[in-house]
């Protein structure tokens, strides 16, 4: 009797296999991020502690409003690695404008204006000038560290307006400003993404150029648009960077930021190719890096280690999605 | 049955996900015989052919060659058994060279190592002249045309010295005289014992080379037989489990003004080029392989920029250098080859459907979903697009389905005039009646529409009027009433071309 039972509740058994699946397929981030927060708390108590929670979040707020751009640019295709040096340069001249003008306002438009322009740049050079948008963005790497450290000569500069270092250092109820920030340009790039036709485009563009274009899509104007809105949150990230030390390294400030940027992208689910993938993903992505980095912290793991450790989950990652 | 079959899968069953794809389905083919198997898109030949080559694994059922009972666990043991499977979709690496694709995984090489380079060259020569095809086998294949990867695709399966080859409609994107020569090659590899099973929706070829037949219905097999006394009527019939007619669906009515002219159109693909269409007239243009007519309206469509002459929609002259200028001026185009160019694969149907016409539900700046869904059940029950859930992503549609999706895309953008490159490509008998019906429709009410395709048959079965290309010209042009097949190929082949200019 129990036989005929289980053979009768085979096909049910299956459907749940397959929805199993499928909830893998669509959240395994979101599953990989639970197994890792609750290893985590069971492996040092102090992870849980809400000042660490936060701690973390605030650490992961930069690269991760980064990451949201980076999010869109790879979902139409491409790839932006000049994210740090445009940062560092955005940072730079802002500070500039900054002690000139005795201005915060000035200062923050300042950032974005040279952030969405240098994107704005890289959008040319891949729309128009039908560059790859690895080579391209990697000229851009280059030059823009470059002017960087040519205005500042090497070094760094800082802020001599006061006020300036309230906008990385003050809090909101229990949030500091940065993560609002960040949770904002997510829930923005989110909307753009899902509820508007640019964010449709995207997906189309990166899924099969072609048909796109064919599908009487302004592709050109797209890429343009895809760079710009990079370039853009670079600014916004450029901001909270100079504003949390009231400085700006123009050697150091942003580097490797694009790898960190990718990464989550990556671990986010968002392929590699474009065309699919999802915002919320790299959120979670973003989640990951820093959790990973904080318990690597408290565990006391050398920071010599902790690429090597970063390196391997990105790849585990990426071996898991290749399943589905 | 006669003696012993070469091959037999007996009783086969598969499902995917619970769904029965396979029914028992059985199927026998003897030595050196052309095996027809028939159905419409979703009957279940691809799955069971991929059972046979190894690519996907039976839920039950056996499978015999030469009486034994045999384990296809993977391709390569199907390859092993002297099995090859020519796919629908080329599987060519085109940043290689031909020889080196044909020889692909099965390299030729001498005792150090070292590949035997001019000995595969030779070989390569050798069979592609077999098809009649003057390739040189250094060419890199993405320089060469669709017609002619397919035949290179064919090539391959020749030199593994196959037992069975399976031909998953191999004729599509051949010209009429590459696939009499696909069929004397056919003829000559049954003589020598070889045996072919061949996927077609092209009936006609079907009868003219096949000998036996078997058709599939929703999985499940509804006839087989000797093809010499069955005509296609039947056959037909059996497939798509009702009747379907060969006739005209031409509707005679009154044309309205002139809605695109053309004139003097030349670029490096077509040159001279006149035409002009009037609202509710059906204007077919049909050709051989590399007779310009894609290129000529892809040009027409912004794809391509660089020509020149005059282009007139409504009186008005334009400059359509983008194919959104296209679309606002009121061209719409289905494209051909439509998992290159019409298809987002990642995006779902619904998404697939508003991609041309966003504007139609925004609201604020914000996609409409609603707007969207309701708009698809509209043309979901129009054009009778069978889906269940218009959420998944459009690759998951079988070919027809898809290709009124596109429709659908185009006609939600509201166009004036509608470019049909090929629509019935690689799509079942029952969806291409649809299509052509609402293609009819189209022009009932009072749009522009032109047809190409390389099939005489298709544009005399629904244009109004028919241009036949050859080498980048308009070679004549007939109106439904004088068109014959046999004269259309006169012009299509160059053999004959009318004196006058027309235009």
């Amino acid at each position: 009797m129990a036989n005929i039972n289980v053979k009768e509740y085979q096909p049910e058994a299956r459907t749940t296999k397959n929805r199993l699946s499928w909830l893998w397929a669509e959240y395994s981030v979101i599953i990989a991020f639970i197994i890792l927060f609750i290893g985590s708390s069971i492996l040092n108590p102090r992870f849980l502690d809400i000042n660490n929670q936060l701690n973390i979040l605030m650490q992961v707020s930069i690269i991760g409003i980064v990451a949201m751009g980076m999010t869109v640019v790879m979902l139409s295709g491409g790839i932006d690695l000049s994210v740090g040096s445009v940062l560092a340069l955005a940072g730079v001249i802002s500070v500039l404008a900054l002690n000139a003008s005795g201005s915060i306002l000035v200062g923050v438009l300042t950032a974005l204006l040279v952030g969405s322009f240098a994107g704005f740049l890289n959008g040319l050079m891949v729309a128009k000038g039908r560059i790859a948008s690895f080579i391209a963005t990697l000229g851009m790497m280059a030059g823009a560290r470059s002017i960087a450290l040519y205005i500042a000569d090497g070094g760094s500069v800082s802020g001599e307006v006061t006020g300036f270092t309230a906008i990385a250092n003050s809090d909101f109820w229990i949030f500091d400003v940065p993560v609002l920030i960040f949770f904002v340009m997510t829930a923005l790039v989110y909307v753009l993404m899902h509820k508007t036709r640019f964010g449709r485009y995207v997906y189309a563009l990166g899924s099969n150029e072609k048909a796109a274009l064919l599908s009487a899509i302004r592709v050109d104007r797209m890429k343009i648009g895809v760079y710009t809105l990079i370039g853009t949150l670079v600014g916004v990230a450029a901001v909270i960077e100079t504003s949390r030390l009231n400085s700006i390294s123009s050697s150091s400030s942003g580097s490797q930021y694009e790898l960190d940027a990718i990464a989550a992208v990556i671990i986010g689910g968002t392929r590699m190719t474009g065309g699919r993938g999802k915002i919320i993903g790299t959120l979670f992505g973003v989640l990951i890096l820093g959790i990973l980095n904080n318990m690597m912290n408290l565990m006391n793991v050398s920071p010599h280690l902790q690429g090597f450790v970063k390196g391997l989950i990105i790849i585990i990652a990426v071996v898991f999605q290749k399943r589905e | 049955m006669t003696e012993n079959p070469f091959i037999q899968m007996q009783t086969i069953k598969k499902s995917f996900n619970g769904v029965p794809v396979l029914k028992g389905v059985t199927l026998e083919v003897q030595k050196g015989e052309i095996h027809a198997l028939l159905g419409e898109n979703g009957a279940g030949k691809s799955t069971l052919m991929n059972i046979l080559g190894g690519v996907h694994q039976p839920d039950s059922g056996s499978i015999y060659i030469d009486g034994e009972e045999v384990k296809m666990l993977n391709s390569r043991v199907s390859q092993e058994h002297g099995i090859s499977f020519i796919h629908q979709e080329l599987n060519m690496v085109s940043d290689l060279r031909v020889y080196e694709n044909v020889f692909l995984g099965s390299e030729l090489r001498n005792k150090v190592g070292f590949l035997k380079v001019e000995e595969m060259c030779r070989q390569t020569h050798e069979v592609l002249a077999k098809l009649g095809v003057d390739v040189n086998p250094k060419e890199y294949v993405r320089n060469l045309a669709t017609s002619y990867k397919q035949l290179i695709e064919i090539s391959k399966a020749l030199l593994h010295n196959s037992r069975l080859i399976i031909m998953d409609e191999p004729t599509t994107s051949l010209a009429e005289h590459e696939v009499n020569r696909l069929f004397g090659l056919m003829k000559n590899l049954k003589k020598s014992g070889v045996s072919i099973i061949y996927i077609s929706h092209k009936l006609k070829e079907i009868k003219e080379v096949c000998d036996r037949y078997t058709v599939l219905r929703d999985g499940e097999l509804v006839r087989t037989g000797s093809m010499e006394q069955e005509n296609i009527e039947t056959i037909t019939k059996t497939m798509v489990g009702k009747a379907i007619s060969q006739e005209r669906f031409l509707h005679e009515h009154p044309f309205g003004p002139v809605v695109l002219e053309v004139n003097d159109l030349t670029s490096d693909a077509f040159k001279n080029i006149n035409f002009a269409v009037r609202k509710g007239e059906i204007a077919g243009f049909t050709g051989l392989a590399g007779d310009g007519r894609t290129e000529l309206f892809e040009s027409l469509f912004g794809f391509r920029k660089k020509y020149t002459g005059e282009v007139k929609i409504n009186g008005q002259v334009v400059k359509i250098d983008h194919p959104r200028k296209a679309l606002k001026a009121g061209l719409g185009l289905v494209p051909r080859d439509r998992k290159e160019n019409a298809i987002i694969k990642d995006l779902s149907v619904l998404h697939n459907m508003s991609l041309s016409s966003m504007g139609n539900f925004e609201k604020g700046g914000f996609i409409k979903d609603k707007e969207e869904r309701k708009k698809f059940q509209f043309y979901k029950e129009a054009l009778n697009i069978k889906v269940h859930n218009p959420r998944i992503t459009i690759d998951k549609l079988s070919g027809g389905n898809q290709q009124k999706v596109i429709i659908a895309k185009w006609l939600e953008a509201e166009t004036e005039l509608l470019i049909f490159d090929n629509p019935t490509q690689g799509i079942d008998i029952g969806a291409k009646q649809e299509i052509y019906q609402q293609i009819v429709e189209l022009a009932k009410l009072g749009k522009a529409v032109i047809i190409l395709s390389s099939e005489a048959p298709e544009v005399m079965r629904i244009c109004h009027t028919i241009n036949v290309m050859f080498q980048g010209e308009i070679t004549a042009r007939f109106s439904a009433d004088e068109a014959n097949e046999e004269e259309i190929m006169n012009y299509a082949t160059g053999s004959k071309r009318e004196v006058a200019k027309i235009g």
